[in-house]
């Protein structure tokens, strides 16, 4: 005889705050916004509903959209290139035991107790080309370069990435630190005494035993990739002429700036739709392999 | 027993009136400009100990920082009481939504007219309603270091043929002739709309400004590629595309560059810094017919939903902000000399009178981010930016200012 299972009905009672929370701050703002993002409207009078005809514009007439867009991949492309191995690089280094360990830890990691806008002030004074350090320190060992560096549309870019590099490696490096410390130790002595070169042994056991670390700092790094923005508005505003424009300063400026509060919210519904598409096939992907 | 309830719940009810009379004082908040914090802190920290009616809880913003502010707070219905605004489009934005509080019958009763100078209530008139307290009226003109001109040799320029001579001495002899950063853009506009004003003339540059005439014209192509050539011969520092503009006048005063566009609060500045100001003057961009300067206003708008008590509690407060003992106090934390018929002009700050005095008699037009809504502005700011870059050529320039223009009224 099938026993009958009794629904306890009262412990779903519990379930309700957390679902109105949910509900209220997550699933309706979204919906909103996505609302918004079929409208017209300028933050403040009546609202026009346009249905797609915000994103026809991003996408077919608004060059400086796709700029946005485009620098948003490259920044992300350069963070999983050079942010994610120079943390792990550190991480390693800074794994070792050695005299003063303590120290460069902190070291490396105090930049990421900065704010971003604060760095951005830091780094446009490095960047000043007249007075600024790196023009300075190349006059200084008698050399002739000189670059105009973030008011240059080939360099500024880079330029910004190198300085979020600076401020942003300490927080990928600390989560490396730790996943490198949860490592067992008899598997790497087991390689050593095995013959196993260190980097075969890097590649061979550190590397796939880090697979969890990697799949947390890889998310976190393209989520921040795909939504930088204040160290970017704090440089250069997007400028000069579009060439550092980023998704988030781009819908900060249409949402914001020129009221264009439709637009800028369908630029927003983009980013978290470009977000999905990088961040759940990688998810999947490594929960499969599991 | 009675008795006693009967006391007890007396003296709760009079406590409670008391409670109440206490805290009526009107609270207004107050949003400004960081620059002049030095200044406002103490007066409303002063005018808050001199009274008990109205406190005023006051923020600061930097210059682009106060615009974003009250933007996203008006979309959010969370505007202060009052704010500092500019005029023109900056401040008509909110106006023009019903967001400000309409001053027309307070100023007839009250006469304005009477008190405030009527170019700068009129800067501050959106649609036929006065929508702010007029705080100032500035103009702009071209600082100089005086002792650089004289160690060089060159003369005050009275026409632009002669100005750019004293930029082409200056350059020769190791000196940023402009100082100037683009960061915003608005900085590098102020040389812009000079050189738009030469070439087209006042009555085009007008029409211009309106959008009554196209800014896709030979005009504006030969003041682009006037700016192109500035660029080019070294006249603005190197990489001012992306630099502050709060930091221009570090190249000014260290000597590095000798001439900065700026209003005539740029005497407080010189002061603030602890400068030599017989080392600055100042003369009218000579851009042709009268040199007319770009001019704009400044004001404090009030929210449309204030009360009664909130609307004469700010203005209670902005009168005493703006008495005559605060101003001989702070007088460097003001764009001085104030908005009112008759002004007047502070001692040390020598440079005002005389601004105020070219802009009188030379005439003005308002600044172009003030005649541009923002979108517009910005366009021009990615042409300036694009042109000193080698991105873009002026005629294309002109064609994409254009183009702005259009599609902004065609949303």
């Amino acid at each position: 005889m099938k026993a009958k299972t009794k629904i306890d009905w009262g412990a779903y009672l519990f379930l309700v705050p957390a679902l109105i929370i949910y509900l209220s701050v997550i699933i309706l703002p979204i919906c909103y916004s996505f609302f918004i993002s079929l409208t017209k409207w300028n933050g403040i009078g009546d609202m026009n509903f346009v249905w797609l005809e915000n994103y026809k514009t991003l996408f077919t007439k608004d060059p400086i959209f796709l700029t946005s867009l485009k620098n948003n991949l490259i920044w992300t492309a350069l963070t999983i290139c050079i942010t994610m191995p120079v943390s792990l690089g550190f991480a390693v280094m800074l794994n070792n035991r050695f005299k003063g360990r303590t120290f460069f830890r902190g070291f490396f990691y105090f930049p990421c107790v900065i704010a971003p806008i604060a760095v951005s002030i830091i780094w446009r004074w490095i960047y000043n080309p007249n007075v600024g350090f790196i023009n300075q320190f190349f006059k200084a060992i008698g050399s002739d370069f000189s670059q105009t560096w973030i008011s240059d549309p080939q360099v500024s870019l880079y330029a910004i990435f190198f300085a979020a590099l600076w401020a942003g490696v300490g927080q990928p490096m600390i989560l490396f630190l730790a996943g490198l410390q949860t490592l067992p130790v008899e598997v790497l002595e087991a390689a050593t005494i095995d013959g196993a070169s260190g980097i075969k042994r890097f590649f061979s056991i550190t590397v796939p035993l880090l697979k969890e670390t990697f799949v947390i700092v890889l998310a976190t790094l393209i989520i921040a990739a795909l939504k930088v923005f204040d160290i970017v508005q704090g440089l250069t505003s997007g400028g000069p002429n579009n060439a550092t424009q980023m998704l988030s300063t781009y819908m900060y400026s249409q949402t914001f700036k020129y009221s264009n509060v439709g637009t800028g919210t369908a630029i927003s519904c983009v980013m978290v739709l470009v977000m999905l598409i990088v961040i759940v096939p990688y998810v999947i992907f490594t929960a499969k392999e599991d | 027993m009675k008795k006693y309830i009967v006391v007890i719940l007396a003296l709760v009810m009079v406590l409670s009136f008391s409670t109440i009379a206490m805290a009526e004082a009107v609270e207004i908040s107050f949003w400004t400009l960081n620059s002049r914090q030095d200044g406002v802190e103490p007066i409303v920290a002063a005018f808050n100990e001199s009274q008990d009616e109205v406190k005023v809880t006051v923020s600061f913003f930097d210059t682009d920082g106060i615009k974003d502010a009250c933007k996203i707070a008006a979309s959010s219905n969370t505007l202060p009481n009052i704010w500092f605004n500019w005029g023109g489009s900056l401040g008509g934005f909110y106006a023009d939504n019903g967001l400000t509080y309409n001053f027309n019958d307070y100023a007839a009763a009250n006469n304005w007219d009477k008190k405030f100078s009527s170019s700068a209530l009129s800067l501050c008139t959106f649609d036929g309603k006065l929508s702010g307290y007029p705080t100032s009226y500035n103009v702009l003109g071209v600082y100089y270091r005086k002792d650089i001109f004289e160690k060089y040799g060159i003369q005050v320029p009275t026409t632009f043929e002669e100005f750019e001579q004293v930029c082409a001495t200056l350059k020769e002899n190791g000196i940023t002739p402009i100082s100037t950063a683009g960061l915003y853009g608005w900085h590098v506009m102020r040389l812009v709309e000079l050189l738009i004003e030469h070439y087209a003339g006042a009555e085009a540059h007008d029409s211009m400004n309106t959008f009554q005439t196209s800014y896709d014209n030979e005009a504006v192509i030969k003041a682009l590629t006037k700016y192109q050539e500035f660029v080019e011969k070294g006249y603005l520092p190197d990489g001012f595309v992306t630099a502050d503009p709060n930091d221009t006048n570090m190249a000014v005063f260290s000597g590095t560059a000798a001439m900065d566009i700026q209003g005539q609060w740029y005497d407080g500045t010189i002061v603030q810094n602890e400068q030599d100001m017989s080392k600055f003057g100042v003369f009218a961009f000579p851009s042709g017919g009268t040199n007319r300067m770009s001019a704009f206003a400044e004001m404090v708008e009030f929210n449309v939903n204030n009360t009664e008590a909130q609307i004469d509690a700010g203005l209670k407060f902005l009168d005493y902000y703006h008495s005559a003992e605060n101003i001989e106090k702070y007088g460097a934390y003001y764009n001085l000399p104030l908005p009112v018929v008759d002004p007047v002009y502070p001692e040390g700050l020598p440079n005002v009178p005389i601004m105020i005095g070219l802009a009188e008699a030379n005439g003005t037009f308002t600044i172009t981010d003030q005649a541009f809504p923002t979108e517009i502005a910005d366009a021009l700011f990615n042409v300036q930016d694009a042109i000193a870059n080698g991105e873009m050529q002026p005629a294309e320039g002109a064609t994409k200012i254009q183009a702005a223009i259009e599609a902004y009224h065609s949303k």
